[in-house]
């Protein structure tokens, strides 16, 4: 393609940020204005990389490769395919956002800022890797800033939730270090090159069972039922920025690394747990709704509503097929943008009324209508409503899974009716109403607050509206992995 | 008489390593310090820096030499060339460590200085004998030594309880050694080990006594290397000497006891025991019991006591594998370590040096009080948790990776569970640092122990990031067993 090694571009530009910060982020208003340069950076790479993107030849483009530890056969080697580009876009959108944001961090912005670029990096390396151990690496670099940045500027149990959700994450990497050894000695080519282990035969038995690790390794991340506590309790803890990279962009790793890890490297496999990872995938989406509707706290449903909805990925996942892919994937999307926006929409609520209590909440249409008009748009499209990316999403996966099985279509079909419920619940009592005293406060976000939540809603409309270059990229991708899977 | 005289040629490292000690205690002599004005003893401990220097300038041309001295006493080849750099290197960071600290528990300081190069000597000649009654006489060369630095802090009872429980150790361990030697020798009738290896491997019939010789002689270092189940002195002794000397001891001489169980291990593998099952099991026990007894600790160097259990379990690991692959992941492990844990205690030293407690909670505030030790802290504890951009990430990454190669996949499952567990106590003393709030002032650092932490962390991120360097030099001294 170009000479411009645009990828290393958007993977460096925030580790190369934070360092900046370490070194001359004395004072308290340059550290936000560093991390804006690099997030302006990193997204204008990701559009770029997005819009330029070759649909029709596919395959993975930007390709950039280096030596890095020859001792281990690890190249520093990149490159993007029509499934990792739109999650390269994801994350750019959500840290570009996530920095204005936290635009007035007052607590030590410079750790702040630096850890939060040293977490995007991890994010960014891990969907450009073409490397399983540089896409380990990356993965564990997006887990380690988690602690500290939720036990010092979170809240609500921050010191509880930031230990299980670290120990946690990383319990399910522990799974991967093993699956990454013995899939290294099964090729037996001295390499972690992923191109060269995709293209590899593994045997029937090593694939069932390196599946299982690569679903219980990655599925933690997900989150899967049971291993999902973590998540809601790290959700609500997180300061908002790091909410929304956490729901936004940091559950799409497990799926993606799944995806790359599992479903590439062993179709048997696959096809062996595909079964097992539907009815987790129900279960998810009906568990997490109905856990979303039991809760008092704005936080916590929408926390438990990202473990329903990244059921969608699983179900589409676990039925395969185009569509099942497909949908997959662009719930992946739609789910980071909507979820996002969801978290956005509360830190502001929380940061003007010092309350998430639902029943605290009430009015905020009259006090504040363009944020309540945003928090209607991310609402749509967690119900799945038309003109909304989440109506795209879940209506591929639906199709996909109707393909397969009309018996698991209905059962997961309880879910859209619970979270439609819980949803409308939330929403008619914080946005309907007289105004309710811990609403008084707040008014309408001044420009620079409102600009992520615009950024965000618009991007869940265009979506909704003209899915087809976000799903044609996403077919392009998944395309190559159908033929493995039916060949498998 | 000429090839003894060549011989010595090559033990120019050793010999300015011996003239090192001497010369401090010389230099002591001749320019006494003033009574009471211990801190202008810190030229000698520049002295000994210096001399260790120039010893590792000295083995430089060691390096890809294989040569037997003195009919196999000694052996210099490129694993005792890489030994000698890791001891060497350890030794220095520790006189760095020692200059502010010493003078807090005792106007000997010169003698300090000596013992600990000294120390140095002794595991620099046990990386490089090849003959068992030689192992006894440097054993007692690095034990000896460091029983007397255990006990250094006189009016500290805790210090001599440390040291009286290392002596102890020490005599143990020492009972079993050459009892474990005898039968050994009595069996073969040779004392020198590559003579040993070969006796094994032309006699199909081992009797029982030999390999109750050479268990024996493996549980002799398995005190050393500080391994489950032979760990339970370690948190006393560690917490009762003073903190330079347990940063010393915690790597010099666990290393010390792996540079010569490596060599021991290679030839004893003739036997047909089942070397994976021991090395294997004794991994397991001390990660487990290691991490497990970490969890409880509220003094953090009884921590980092426990802490290093488990981390003789990890290296372990790479032992157990048993090929030229797991040799160099140890090896590589064990830089790895010696960097973050001696950036470690020297965190410990300085806090230590400002408040006098080594108790988890005086962390509280750490990174507001002295920002550059808070992050050191950090830096050193996640690299011990074997997290990524630090070395610490590679080294178990190494270790697991060619343990699976023997088929060890069942060690490396519990390896990485044991990874996950540490975590757990790492993350809470930089909880302490990062999060709780704690005194605002800010903290003294001394010059010599930042620069010794500044290199150390250096070290762990460079290997973090670009291992590649050192994974080669590892690999090739790995080769030198495998001949």
């Amino acid at each position: 393609m170009t000479g411009i090694p645009v990828l290393s571009i958007i993977v460096l530009a925030p580790v190369t940020a934070a360092l900046l910060i370490g070194l001359f982020g004395g004072n308290p208003k340059l550290p936000r204005a560093i991390a804006l340069a690099a997030g302006t950076i990193a997204l204008m790479g990701a559009v770029w990389v997005f819009a330029i993107y070759d649909r029709v030849a596919g395959g993975f483009q930007f390709a950039e490769r280096v030596p890095w530890i020859p001792s281990f056969g690890v190249s520093y080697s990149l490159g993007v395919d029509g499934i990792s580009a739109p999650m390269l876009l994801l994350t750019a959108l959500i840290i570009f956002t996530g920095v204005l944001v936290s635009w007035n961090v007052e607590e030590r912005p410079r750790e702040y800022f630096a850890l939060l670029l040293l977490l995007v990096t991890g994010v960014f390396g891990v969907f450009a890797a073409r490397d399983a151990f540089l896409l380990f690496f990356f993965y564990e670099m997006a887990v380690l800033p988690m602690y500290l940045l939720i036990a010092v500027w979170g809240s609500t149990r921050k010191e509880y939730a930031a230990m299980k959700l670290t120990l946690f994450l990383f319990a399910g990497s522990a799974t991967l270090i093993v699956l990454l050894v013995l899939v290294y000695w099964q090729v037996g080519q001295g390499t972690f090159d992923l191109a060269v282990w995709s293209s590899h035969t593994f045997p029937r038995t090593f694939q069932h069972w390196a599946f299982l690790l690569a679903l219980v390794g990655f599925g933690t991340l997900i989150p899967i039922f049971p291993l999902h506590t973590w998540s809601p309790d790290g959700h609500v803890a997180a300061p908002t920025a790091v909410s929304m990279l956490h729901a936004g962009v940091l559950l799409k790793i497990g799926a993606y690394g799944l995806i790359r890890l599992g479903l590439t490297l062993f179709p048997q496999g696959w096809g062996d747990w595909a079964l097992l990872i539907a009815v987790i995938g129900i279960i998810n989406i009906v568990y997490g709704a109905l856990c979303a509707m039991s809760q008092t706290d704005l936080k916590y449903v929408v926390g438990y509503s990202s473990v329903s909805h990244m059921g969608y990925v699983l179900l589409g996942l676990a039925v395969g097929g185009t569509y099942g892919l497909t949908g997959a994937v662009f719930q992946m999307f739609s789910h980071g943008i909507m979820t996002g926006l969801f978290f956005a929409l509360i830190g502001y609520v929380y940061e003007k009324t010092h309350t998430r209590k639902i029943a605290e909440i009430s009015g905020l249409m009259q006090r504040a209508p363009l944020v309540a008009a945003c928090f209607i748009i991310a609402a749509a499209s967690s119900m799945g409503l038309p003109s909304t990316a989440g109506f795209v999403a879940e209506l591929t996966v639906y199709v996909g899974v109707v393909l397969k099985s009309v018996w698991l279509a209905a059962a997961a079909f309880v879910g859209v009716v619970v979270t439609a419920a819980y949803l409308l619940r939330v929403l008619s009592h914080i946005l309907l109403g007289d105004p309710s005293e811990a609403v008084a406060p707040i008014s309408d976000a001044p420009p620079l607050r409102f600009a992520p939540m615009a950024i965000l809603a618009g991007t869940i409309m265009l979506v909704g509206i003209l899915p087809g270059t976000l799903y044609t990229i996403i077919g392009s991708g998944v395309a190559p992995l159908l033929q493995r899977l039916a060949g498998g | 008489m000429g090839s003894t005289a060549a011989a010595f040629t090559y033990l120019w490292p050793e010999i300015i390593v011996a003239l090192t000690g001497g010369l401090i205690l010389i230099a002591d002599l001749i320019w006494p310090a003033p009574a009471g004005d211990g801190r202008s003893r810190a030229w000698l401990a520049y002295l000994g820096v210096a001399g260790l220097l120039a010893a590792a300038m000295a083995t430089v041309p060691d390096i890809g030499v294989t040569k037997t001295l003195f009919g196999g006493i000694i052996v210099v080849d490129s694993l005792s060339a890489f030994f000698s750099f890791l001891f060497l290197g350890i030794g220095a960071l520790t006189l760095l460590l020692s200059v502010h600290a010493v003078p807090k528990f005792t106007r000997w300081i010169a003698e300090f200085y000596a013992l600990v190069v000294w120390c140095t000597l002794g595991h620099m000649l046990l990386a490089s004998t090849g003959e068992l009654f030689t192992i006894f006489i440097t054993l007692q060369l690095t034990s000896l030594p460091l029983i007397v630095l255990i006990g250094y802090a006189k009016l500290d009872p805790k210090s001599g309880e440390a040291a009286l429980k290392y002596l102890l150790l020490v005599l143990v361990s020492t009972a079993v050694l050459i009892y474990g030697m005898s039968l050994v020798y009595g069996s073969l009738g040779t004392s020198t080990i590559s003579e040993i290896g070969a006796k094994l491997a032309t006699s199909h019939d081992i009797g029982t006594v030999l390999a109750i010789g050479l268990v024996l002689l493996l549980t002799g270092f398995a005190f050393k290397i500080t391994a489950a189940p032979f760990h339970y002195w370690v948190p006393d002794t560690y917490e009762g000497a003073p903190t330079p000397v347990t940063a010393f001891m915690s790597v010099g001489s666990k290393f010390a006891g792996f540079a010569l169980a490596l060599r021991i291990i290679v030839e004893g593998l003739k036997v047909p025991l089942n070397w994976h099952l021991i090395f294997g099991v004794m991994a397991a026990l001390s990660m487990t019991v290691g991490n497990l007894g970490a969890i409880r600790q509220t003094n953090i160097k009884r921590m980092l006591a426990y802490s290093g259990i488990a981390q003789a379990g990890y290296l372990l690991v790479g032992v157990a594998a048993l090929s030229s692959a797991g040799v160099a992941s140890v090896l590589f492990y064990a830089v790895a370590y010696a960097l973050a844990n001696l950036a470690a205690f020297g965190v410990v030293i300085t806090v230590a040096n400002a408040t006098g407690s080594t108790e988890i909670k005086s962390y509280a505030g750490l990174a507001k009080r002295a920002p550059l030790v808070g992050l050191a802290c950090a830096i050193a504890l996640l690299s011990l948790g074997g997290l990524p951009l630090m070395a610490g990430f590679m080294a178990k990454f190494y270790v697991f990776l060619s343990a699976a190669r023997s088929g060890l996949v069942w060690l490396v499952a519990i390896g990485v569970v044991n990874s996950v567990i540490s975590l757990y106590y790492y993350l809470r003393v930089i909880y302490e640092v990062y999060v709780r709030e704690g005194e605002t002032e800010s903290l003294f650092v001394d010059r010599p122990a930042a620069l010794a932490m500044s290199l150390c962390i250096a070290g762990v991120l460079a290997l973090g990031v670009f291992p590649d360097y050192a994974l080669r030099a590892a690999n090739f001294a790995a080769s030198a067993l495998f001949r």
